[in-house]
């Protein structure tokens, strides 16, 4: 059980504060309400490189970095479809430099063209590191456009085309701030040696003057759904053919997501999932295989992907990832595992709230679903999943019309 | 604008000295040495088996880590699928390791379920079978894994750094090739297995809200029997870096190039070594690090680039690290040099000094923060045969270390002429 406590600023920033005096640190989650989702088709990436910038300096502050480390903190951000997240940890003692280092970006950055540049090459690394010097790195790149037409899902994060983010200017970083990044677009969380009223007066202090601003309105467009089956084939120089599924599912708040995640977790949760046991240990199709939900706000998907052994023919594996989420309407054992993976979800959130940024960054999140407490209750949404609910969701979700596959396949002769 | 005027920066305190705790030491009947650390809010805990079962004690490439993968692939009582099984019905994480020094098992579990924590831990290290099949279909598995991670451009460098640090000959620097994968089976696991998964080679670490029975269940299930192990083999092999001192391997249609500067050094056990944590961390151990600072953030070259030491029993190194646009690759190996002879040149300044002191400071707060945290910092120190005035001496280094002193360190241990370079790129 997590208490916190919660407060909005006049400006609408909203606070949440968990208090765990075990530790001698505090962690500060400050979530930005704008991702990928939010971009112009024609200026990908632009989310992902603002979260650059942002450490690029402030108006009042040269570097973000250096006053950090000198009071011993560390901090990081990440961006995805739906937000953008920084959080930092830091010796209780000095949590009013976070305040000021947050709260000053928040104010205004220091837009400096120097900066932007940079930001650009670093970027333009960062993609070539993960998508293209990796085999199969860009195995994402091809399924999401495969599943999404219409809906910006359907562009990774970091852009669907480098040269977005290379024509970036000075103007659209500005124009995205401000319509962006502001109190009323934004929820903070405080976690650790920590009290409440600590939490308000110094968020008050450093974040009240802050005004509110007007924000982009969102009005996104509603992926129409899938009526066919997608495949999509290519071939590439890598060691052996891989695997790639995925199926449309609901919105993150929609009343199956905990039904869905209890199926991933029945197929891939753990060594004793039912793909890696029928697949990999029994048949021998595979060398490893996952399954996993994306937990987008926006309708998402489950994803389940898979490196073929030598030999082994593509047609033939697809149609065994088949067969076992096909098993899984036979109810012959099948409460033991769900006993087995309920008990296993109820393990990993206890120690998921073992970290102060975990909680942190999870208040935060529930807090822009619409309810901070949702924290509380996830196991027992979880537990609630019956077998009905189960055989009612794969006939609902797991049907070919609403699948796309990926064949990724080696063009070496010796697979 | 009045906004904008008025934020002073707050004052900045210095990072308190954590305390760092002392681990409960006691021996189970036979002498089996348990080490237990009390902390945590939540009602779990992390059980640690290790044993000197690294690679440096296998007869042949693989072995270690076979052997260590292949422990809970069956056990004499249960299949490797029953195993998988009761584990994840008890929500107990499992996680395995075999590291160039050590090997063993680690544990997370809720408190409550420690008995069974206990009682399938010691089925998995003491009784497993090593069944042909499943050691067959884990080896093509693992060849599968292994000829997907050489395409990789960070692997190969990585691997080619340790074999010039460490010699073709050392288990710490040989490089794994296709044919290894063909040489192991159940005989020479079940051999390995009996001479170094042994209680005599052994010791546990626990740590979190540790349950109150937990020293009887241990003495219970792992107190009795004898702890004589078969005797080890002598395979001292000696440490012989290479002469060649720079090696590109070639990478076709790489269109990043990776880079691995370094040698090896000091460990843990040497006076210098906390000096050369601070020289690191200046260096390329953090974000803000000169490394960083130039290659990155004022370049834009790279993603990211690091610096680290590492220490092992016989040995350590340094390492510098990063993955570059393929044509600013010759540059950037000019500036880590530049930014190595400035540190042998020029004094650090003051102010960085001090940036470098309180990041450091934050750092060893977070190294003892938690159940997990606490365990890692103690075997870190432990399995040296140190203890927590190793922790004590570095953080007396962090804090009065001079520039003068770090011109020295640098002058020392980062001799141009000794360092290796590796590159693996397209060209």
């Amino acid at each position: 059980m997590i208490d916190y406590k919660r407060f909005t600023l006049e400006n609408g920033l909203r606070v949440l504060v968990h208090e765990d005096k075990s530790t001698p640190l505090i962690a500060m989650n400050l979530l930005y309400n704008v991702g990928s989702r939010d971009e112009d088709p024609s200026r990908t990436g632009l989310a992902h490189l603002f979260e650059h910038l942002m450490f690029g300096g402030s108006v009042n502050i040269p570097d973000y970095d250096t006053p950090l480390q000198l009071v011993g903190g560390e901090n990081n951000a990440f961006t995805n479809n739906d937000i953008t997240n920084y959080y930092l940890t830091i010796p209780s003692e000095n949590i009013e430099t976070g305040f000021w280092l947050e709260s000053d970006r928040m104010l205004e950055l220091d837009f400096s063209q120097k900066n932007l540049n940079t930001q650009k090459r670093v970027v333009t690394e960062e993609f070539n590191q993960r998508y293209l010097n990796q085999p199969y790195g860009d195995a994402l790149l091809k399924i999401r456009p495969l599943a999404y037409k219409v809906h910006p899902y359907r562009w990774p994060t970091i852009g669907m085309d480098m040269d977005h983010v290379k024509n970036v200017d000075l103007e659209h970083v500005k124009a995205f701030f401000f319509s962006h990044y502001a109190p009323n677009n934004a929820i903070l969380a405080l976690t650790g040696n920590i009290n409440y009223d600590l939490a308000y007066s110094l968020a008050e202090k450093w974040f009240g003057p802050i005004g509110s601003r007007s924000l982009q309105k969102r009005n996104l467009p509603v992926e129409p759904e899938q009526t066919e089956e997608r495949i999509l084939t290519v071939e590439k120089d890598v060691p052996s053919d891989s695997l790639y599924k995925v199926w449309h599912i609901g919105e993150r708040l929609s009343a199956d997501f905990y039904t869905l995640d209890l199926i991933t977790d029945l197929l891939a949760g753990g060594e004793s999932g039912r793909l890696y046991t029928k697949l990999v240990r029994e048949r021998k199709l595979f060398s490893e295989i996952n399954a996993y939900m994306t937990a987008d706000i926006d309708p998402g998907l489950i994803f389940v992907q898979g490196k073929l052994m030598k030999g082994v023919d593509i047609s033939h594996a697809n149609t065994a990832v088949n067969e076992v989420i096909n098993s899984l309407l036979d109810k012959k054992g099948i409460d033991e595992e769900i006993e087995k993976v309920r008990n296993k979800f109820e393990s990993s959130t206890v120690f998921s709230n073992t970290s102060i940024l975990n909680k942190a960054a999870n208040l935060c999140f529930f807090e822009l679903l619409g309810n901070a407490d949702m924290i509380n209750h996830e196991a027992e949404a979880y537990g609630k999943v019956s077998y009905d609910m189960i055989t009612q969701a794969i006939d609902k979700y797991f049907k070919p019309s609403n699948c796309s596959t990926l064949n990724y396949l080696s063009t070496r002769k010796e697979k | 604008m009045m906004d904008k005027l008025k934020r002073v920066q707050p004052p900045v305190f210095p990072v308190e000295n954590v305390i760092i705790p002392e681990a409960k030491a006691l021996h189970l009947s036979n002498g089996i040495p348990v080490f237990m650390i009390e902390a945590g809010t939540e009602d779990i805990m992390r059980i640690e088996f290790t044993f000197r079962a690294g690679q440096v004690k296998e007869p042949l490439p693989l072995v270690a880590s076979t052997c260590n993968m292949m422990l809970s692939e069956g056990s004499h009582k249960h299949t490797s699928e029953e195993l998988n099984r009761l584990l994840d019905f008890y929500g107990i994480f499992l996680n395995q390791y075999a590291e160039k020094d050590n090997a063993g098992i680690t544990l997370f579990c809720l408190s409550k379920h420690i008995e069974k924590v206990l009682e399938f831990s010691h089925e998995i290290l003491f009784s497993p079978a090593f069944p042909e099949a499943e050691l067959e279909a884990l080896m093509k598995k693992r060849l599968r894994w292994y000829l997907v991670n050489r395409e990789k451009v960070q692997n190969l460098a990585i691997d080619n750094f340790f074999e010039s640090i460490f010699g073709k000959l050392h288990p710490y620097g040989y490089q794994i090739n296709e044919h290894d994968f063909e040489k192991i089976n159940p005989a020479i696991l079940t051999d390995f297995h009996s001479r170094y998964y042994s209680a005599v080679n052994m010791a546990v670490i626990i740590s979190g809200k540790i349950h109150p029975r937990t020293e009887e269940l241990l003495n219970s299930f792992y107190g009795t029997g004898s702890i004589a192990a078969r005797e080890a083999e002598n395979n001292s092999i000696e440490i012989r870096s290479a002469d060649q001192k720079k090696i590109h391997v070639s990478k076709s249609g790489a269109v990043q190039t990776a880079i691995r500067i370094g040698s090896k050094t000091i460990n843990k056990r040497h006076p210098d070594y906390p000096g050369l944590k601070v020289l690191d961390s200046v260096l390329g151990g953090y974000f803000g690090s000169r490394l960083m600072k130039n290659i990155r953030e004022e370049k834009g070259y790279t993603y990211g680039i690091s610096s680290s030491l590492s220490s092992l029993d016989q040995s350590g190194y340094k390492i510098i690290s990063t993955e570059v646009g393929q044509k600013y690759y010759q540059q950037t190996i000019d500036e880590i040099y530049k930014e190595i002879r400035i540190l042998q040149n020029t004094a650090v300044p003051e102010d960085e000094i001090k940036v470098v002191r309180n990041y450091m400071s934050g750092e060893i707060v977070r190294m003892f923060d938690g159940p997990f945290a606490l365990a890692e910092s103690f075997k870190s120190v432990w399995e040296f045969g140190l203890d927590n005035n190793y922790y004590n001496s570095l953080v007396k280094k962090i804090k009065t270390i001079e520039a003068d002193e770090i011109t020295a360190l640098a002058k020392t241990y980062y001799n141009l002429n000794d360092l290796y370079e590796v590159t693996v790129g397209s060209e």
